[in-house]
């Protein structure tokens, strides 16, 4: 019995760090033990009840040993703060004044396009509708929006990581050869960039890694 | 809060409580197993055993194993299940060297299926 209760807790705390190590993007929508906590009930109770080779005790002592860990993860939050950090983890930071933090980004397993796609379904579909996005522990995207936002139509992404989007360029009408040209008048490389999108209006907002991103314009076919 | 910290408490207090008992309960329950299959064990090497001997181990089992499916995984109490039949076949046919195999191998099972449900290092992982 105490075997299927260690067995238990040790599953327990690997799929609880591995969560943990998993970062937001495999969160949803919950804590970090409480997902583990969903995965692990439901094969709890299963498994005893269809195989009969197994006493019921054996599940009934597992779930036990869940509620147990349960109540022990959320007395250790309440009473000892930096515990909530460890197992919960902390809201991440993801936009702030300067833009796209990517190192913010990258602890946390996700990419630029993560970003904008957790920022078109909270309604923002320019990077800088926003003046401040973060990821909360549970996963979810939460801003604080920019008054001024005045996006009309779609932004699209031309560079992502310090590479183009073809299919994109394409959408905008805006050829390679503008694209170098836009490049070299902001004196960066391709790679250097890490964000570059532009809206039907050629409204650019434009990033280069390591530094404060810029509102500049380019000429599109408003074709979107 | 008084009422969580109260029945994790409770909920773990009960849980050592089982998982020790169990653990005492198992390890008697296969002691005085084992001990029952020692005497037959030294009777079948006197040529002794006989119809009767099968029969009071095999009921002696039979009681236990109805509380111990409880317990323990049933595939399990299906392998002594199947030796001692094994070993009892031959005592009643009195081919004492064969069962005496069988009876080794029971012998082997009885000592080492608690540990198997001991908090142990090897068992966890």
């Amino acid at each position: 019995m105490a075997l299927i209760f260690v067995r238990t807790t040790v599953i327990f705390l690997t799929l609880l760090l591995i969560m943990r190590l998993m970062g937001k993007s495999q969160v949803g929508e919950m804590q970090p033990f409480e997902f583990v906590i969903s995965l692990l009930i439901a094969e709890l109770a299963c498994i005893p009840m269809a195989d009969t080779s197994i006493p019921l005790l054996y599940g009934i002592i597992a779930i036990v040993a869940i509620f147990i860990l349960h109540q022990i993860v959320w007395l250790l939050d309440l009473w000892f703060k930096p515990m909530k950090t460890v197992v919960c983890g902390k809201p991440s930071i993801v936009i702030n004044k300067d833009g796209i933090d990517e190192y913010q980004l990258r602890q946390n397993n996700l990419d630029i396009s993560d970003l904008i796609e957790s920022m078109r379904v909270a309604g923002y579909f320019s990077l800088d509708d926003v003046y401040y996005g973060l990821y909360e522990a549970n996963g979810s995207f939460s801003a604080l929006e920019n008054p001024d936002r005045s996006t009309s139509s779609l932004s699209v992404t031309l560079i992502d990581s310090g590479k183009a989007d073809k299919k994109n360029l394409a959408v905008t009408g805006i050829g390679q050869e503008d694209l170098d040209k836009f490049l070299k008048e902001q004196n960066v490389k391709l790679k250097q960039v890490l964000v570059m999108t532009v809206d039907g209006e050629g409204r650019v907002y434009f990033q280069k890694c390591g530094e404060k991103y810029k509102i500049l314009n380019i000429g599109v076919n408003n074709k979107w | 809060m008084v009422k969580s910290i109260i029945y994790t408490t409770v909920a773990l207090l009960a849980c050592i409580i089982l998982f020790v008992t169990v653990d005492i309960y198992l390890e008697r329950q296969f002691d005085e197993f084992h001990g029952a299959l020692e005497t037959l064990y030294a009777k079948v090497e006197d040529n002794d055993a006989n119809r009767e001997d099968g029969y009071a181990i095999k009921e002696m089992w039979a009681d236990k194993k109805s509380k111990l499916h409880v317990f323990i995984p049933h595939n399990d109490i299906s392998y002594v299940d199947y030796w001692l039949n094994e070993a009892c076949g031959l005592i009643y046919k009195k081919e004492y060297d064969l069962a005496l195999g069988k009876l080794e191998v029971l012998l082997e099972i009885s000592q080492n299926l608690p540990d198997a449900y001991t908090l142990k290092l090897e068992n966890i992982f």
